[in-house]
């Protein structure tokens, strides 16, 4: 069963969303941050951040280790360009690896998410069981990560154990 | 029934909120505001609509969709304000 499905919580990210100012573009914010920018519901990875678009002109960022002021710092290299909000308190992401980690997500997900048309670093905004998500492939492709808004963490996991569950008896 | 976001791609209708009509505009002024606001033509057959992609990018589209066969011909963000 564990080597089927894994549900792991990434714990201590830096997330926060990026809102581009009025006619101000991807590439205008690529190069404040100096990272390419994912102009679409894509991930681009940089030094220590990475960025997924989520809607035109809005990006969740997301930090593996944040020092204290990274949400700070990030603002202050955006000043002028976009609207920052520190979201770190606000998602929980969780990491769905394993062998069927993709049939489990299929039992909840209304796309396809056949490694050709949902490669690595494709991200979607959309919903599972009711609940609003974002999810992304990681660049190893039997995994994806899945944030939830924190309230809605535990409904994710019930469901996710509870088909996990359904999936093994079946 | 799905509908075609230009950002997010193919979608279920359930992601989105409907608002109807994208015809009527908005007055200058008081006068003809309210049935800007609450009148809707209910049309049979190709029209032009809103949709607002709630649980996707958080945009509202602009769809052209035939009402009675529900065939969607295009859509694209209102953002543009192209209608």
């Amino acid at each position: 069963m564990a080597d089927d499905f894994a549900l792991v919580e990434r714990s201590s990210l830096g997330l926060a969303t990026v809102m581009a100012r009025k006619d101000i573009s991807a590439a205008d914010i690529g190069r404040a941050l100096g990272m390419p920018m994912p102009d679409g519901p894509f991930e681009s990875t940089g030094v220590d951040m990475s960025l997924l678009g989520t809607g035109p002109g809005s990006w969740l960022a997301l930090c593996e280790k944040p020092g204290e002021d990274w949400a700070d710092g990030l603002a202050a290299k955006l000043d002028g360009l976009a609207s920052l909000s520190d979201q770190s308190g606000a998602y929980v992401v969780f990491r769905l690896g394993g062998a069927r980690a993709r049939r489990l997500l299929q039992q909840g997900v209304a796309l396809d998410l056949d490694p050709e048309v949902f490669p690595p670093h494709r991200v979607a905004v959309t919903m599972i069981a009711h609940i609003g998500v974002i999810l992304w492939r990681c660049a190893a492709r039997d995994a994806f990560d899945v944030a939830i808004f924190r309230s809605f963490a535990t409904s994710f996991r019930q469901w996710a154990t509870a088909t996990a569950a359904h999936l093994i008896e079946a | 029934m799905r509908i075609p976001c230009p950002y997010c791609g193919e979608r279920d209708a359930q992601e989105f909120v409907y608002r109807g009509d994208a015809a009527p505009v908005r007055p200058a002024g008081d006068d003809g505001f309210e049935d800007y606001v609450y009148l809707r033509d209910n049309i049979a057959g190709p029209m032009r609509e809103h949709w607002y992609h709630a649980q996707g990018c958080r945009n509202w589209l602009t769809v052209d969709r035939d009402s009675c066969s529900h065939a969607i011909s295009g859509a694209r963000l209102a953002r543009g304000g192209t209608a």
